[in-house]
Parts: C-alpha cells; sequence; structure tokens
C-alpha cells in the first residue's frame, strides 16, 4: 500500500512535468496535440477507491490547467474519464484482473486487452476535451479531425511509454 | 432513514463527481474570455515563476537565432536615427519639440510560455502591472502583430494571441489601402484569413498586409503578413483570403507591449457619440 502511494506520486509528478514542460510545447501539423496525462488515471489500480481516483483526476487536470494558462478545462474532461473509468474497466477487464488489484499495463495483461480500454477513454477525453474548449459547432469537422488526430498520437505515446518505463515483473500471484 | 444512509453512501462518489465538475465548469465559466479572476491571476504568478525557470535554461538552446534576431533589429534602428540622416531642412527640426508628441510607447518583454497548438491561444509575457501593463495593450514582435493583453498579475501578463477565435484584428492592404479583419480558424499556426475585403478591388498574390490604425491598441503598419491565396466568395461580394504570418509563433520570443497615451481621449471621443 505505501509502495503504490509513493509510486503514484512519482507518476504524478514526472507525468505533470512531461506534459507541461515538453508535450504542451509540441506542435505537430497543428493538429496532433498528444495529452499524456491521462495515462496517470488510466493506470491507477483497478479496486482503486471510486473517490479517490476522481479527486486524484481533478487534481491531475488542475494542474495541468494551472500550467497551461486555461483554467478548467483539463480538470473537466478528466474528472468525467475519473468517473467511467470503473465501467470500462469492467467492460474490457476479466473478473479475475478486477479482483486482484493490478496496474493496467502492457506487462500484466495482454495488447488486446490493454488498447481498446487505452484507446476508447483517450478518445473520450479527447472528445469531451475538444468540445468544450473549442464550444462550437461550426467547426465540427475540423474539431473531429483534431479529436481523432490527437487520440492516436496520444495512444501510441502511453503505448511507448509504458512499454519503456512499466517494469516487467513476474506475476505474484 | 437507514436506507436513505445506505443510499447516499453507495454513491457518494456520484455527488463527488458533481461537485467536483461542477467546480471545474463553474471555473471555465468565470474564465472563459478575459481569464480576468484572483484564482488565474494567482495561478499565472506560480506558473509564471517555474516558466520563467524553465524558460532561463531553454533559451540557452535558441541564443544564436535569437541573437540573429536583435541584431538585424539593432541594424535598422540604426539607420533610423537622427545621426544616420543628414539634416536637409532645418526648419523641420527646429519646431520638433512642439510639432510632435509622443503617441506610442514600447515596454519591452520576453515570452515565457505559450500555447499555438489549441484552437484559442495564449502568451505569458514577463512583464505586469508593476511595469507599467493594463489589459487591452496590444503586443507585437519585431517581424509583426502578436496579440493583446487580457489579464495583469503583479509581475507578468496574459496575451490573447492572434491564434484566438475572439481575436479579430482591423487589417489593411499596404498597396490599395483597402481595410479589413483578419481571424484565424485553427489548424495551421503560420496561416490565418482575411475577411470583409470588398472584391470590387482586385488584389495580387504577395501583397503586404498591415495593421490598419483604425483600432487603439496597434499603431498603424505593423507587419501582419503577405498574401499565399485568395477567392471571390460569389454569395457575398467579398473575398475570402489566405495570409501567411510574418511571424513564427513558435520561436516567438522578445516583444514589444504598445502603450497608447491618447487611447483614453480616443476611447471617451466614440462613448460620447454613444451616449448621445
Amino acid at each position: 500500500m505505501n509502495r503504490d502511494i509513493i509510486l503514484g506520486f512519482l507518476h504524478f509528478i514526472l507525468i505533470a512535468a512531461f506534459q507541461v514542460f515538453v508535450l504542451n510545447g509540441l506542435n505537430i501539423f497543428g493538429y496532433f496535440n498528444p495529452m499524456i496525462y491521462i495515462w496517470f488515471i488510466l493506470m491507477l489500480p483497478t479496486n482503486t477507491p471510486k473517490w479517490l481516483g476522481l479527486i486524484l483526476s481533478f487534481l491531475m487536470g488542475f494542474t495541468i490547467d494551472i500550467f497551461s494558462g486555461q483554467v478548467g478545462f483539463h480538470a473537466a474532461a478528466l474528472t468525467l474519464i475519473g468517473l467511467i473509468r470503473p465501467l470500462f474497466i469492467s467492460i474490457f477487464f476479466s473478473g479475475k484482473d478486477i479482483q486482484t488489484n493490478l496496474r493496467p499495463s502492457i506487462a500484466e495483461m495482454s495488447l488486446m486487452t490493454f488498447l481498446p480500454y487505452i484507446a476508447s477513454l483517450v478518445f473520450l477525453h479527447h472528445f469531451i476535451y475538444f468540445t468544450i474548449e473549442i464550444f462550437n459547432f461550426s467547426e465540427f469537422f475540423l474539431t473531429l479531425l483534431r479529436i481523432i488526430c490527437s487520440t492516436i498520437i496520444t495512444t501510441l505515446l502511453i503505448l511507448l511509454c509504458d512499454f519503456f518505463f512499466i517494469p516487467k515483473r513476474k506475476l505474484s500471484h | 432513514m437507514r436506507n436513505l444512509i445506505r443510499f447516499l453512501k453507495r454513491y457518494s462518489y456520484i455527488f463527488l463527481f458533481i461537485f467536483l465538475e461542477g467546480l471545474s465548469i463553474y471555473i471555465i465559466s468565470q474564465n472563459s474570455f478575459y481569464q480576468g479572476s484572483a484564482i488565474t491571476s494567482f495561478a499565472n504568478e506560480i506558473a509564471g515563476n517555474v516558466n520563467t525557470k524553465t524558460y532561463n535554461i531553454s533559451r540557452y538552446f535558441t541564443l544564436g537565432s535569437s541573437n540573429e534576431a536583435l541584431v538585424k533589429e539593432n541594424a535598422r534602428l540604426r539607420s533610423m536615427i537622427e545621426s544616420s540622416y543628414v539634416k536637409y531642412q532645418h526648419k523641420t527640426f527646429q519646431y520638433n519639440d512642439t510639432i510632435y508628441k509622443q503617441q506610442f510607447e514600447y515596454i519591452d518583454a520576453k515570452v515565457i510560455q505559450k500555447t499555438i497548438n489549441k484552437r484559442n491561444n495564449y502568451f505569458i509575457l514577463n512583464k505586469g502591472r508593476v511595469h507599467g501593463v493594463t489589459n487591452n495593450m496590444g503586443v507585437i514582435s519585431p517581424n509583426g502583430i502578436v496579440g493583446v493583453v487580457v489579464n495583469v498579475s503583479s509581475n507578468f501578463s496574459l496575451v490573447m494571441s492572434v491564434l484566438h477565435q475572439d481575436s479579430r484584428p482591423n487589417i489593411k492592404n499596404q498597396r490599395t489601402k483597402i481595410s479589413g479583419t483578419l481571424v484565424w480558424e485553427g489548424g495551421d499556426y503560420s496561416s490565418g484569413k482575411l475577411v470583409d475585403i470588398p472584391s470590387s478591388i482586385p488584389l495580387k498574390i504577395g501583397d503586404t498586409i498591415i495593421t490598419s490604425g483604425f483600432s487603439q491598441d496597434f499603431p498603424e503598419g505593423i507587419m501582419v503578413g503577405k498574401i499565399k491565396n485568395f477567392k471571390k466568395d460569389k454569395g457575398t461580394g467579398f473575398y475570402v483570403v489566405d495570409i501567411k504570418f510574418s511571424v513564427d509563433y513558435n520561436k516567438l520570443e522578445y516583444v514589444y507591449i504598445v502603450k497608447n497615451f491618447f487611447k483614453e481621449e480616443q476611447v471617451q471621443l466614440t462613448k460620447d457619440i454613444k451616449n448621445e
């Protein structure tokens, strides 16, 4: 339990710093905006209490907001993800996975379970985020293009980071 | 009663969600355009300090190109000072003090944080209220137009970039003097769009677009960009014009905040008319 808290704290700082100092300055053709900070919420252990998940998502969103000069947008989108994440876990993961408090990552499960879980939540997050940020249906198709491009790049980035930074430890159970 | 408590306990996280989501939306609604609340100013103060530190590290990597830009500007300014001109007509200089009155003053500032990849983009500058910056001041760079100050804390200021859906500066064609409005529709940060230009007067690809000076925020003649492409909109009788910005907003580092000494007088004048 203690280890989880320290690890979570470390993840929070590292991911937020990566997002703020590296990715926020990145612009690829104007349509690809990677937002890796969602990963922090997606990789929380499967039986994290729901209230804790919500508070952590709000805190993460708010931190990113403060450093990108637009207060509220990231927090609103990520809090919604914090709410529906348990639902998606019960859809995509087997009952055994949910009971044995595991962190969703390639090391713990097959790519075919991991990828749909990540991609669908990332898409949903981007959809909410860009809808709130732009708040204008007259540019609907441009917004949709932006959402799809960003979903692809964020998902790829999460897969890459997961592959390189999450240690492949032996399953303990 | 017990059932009610059990119900509340079971779904307490829903209430927490509603609270947090409501809080986010409240903050957004408070800050949607001017971002003027105390929270934002405070946040800018903190974020500004952190970003100054990271900027101090990262600017070493761009020293070369910014030096080059500064040298170029120095050269341009040096060519404009009095000593580079021959005194041709003594009369003009004699009455200098009473003929000319300064209208614009420039406060130099550094960009310490910027976004260019959002639909609505902002800059944060390292000059604030203590340096004399106030809301609605124009911001320009050596290469052209940048944006308008929308929020000021004591040491930093937030600038609404021209890459923003609410930014609609007035511009004109340097050759034909016909004026219009600059808008940005998202996507590529190096090109924007001009609207409200009547299609009765012919345009040319490569025409230079400058600020018109009709709004009080910018002096006349600040570079905006060059016409890249244009077509007639058959329904309205106006052109739809694509331009390439003269400023590379991704590399923006040094800017000038424009202070207009006559602004209040100008604003007051239009206000008087409206009141009648």
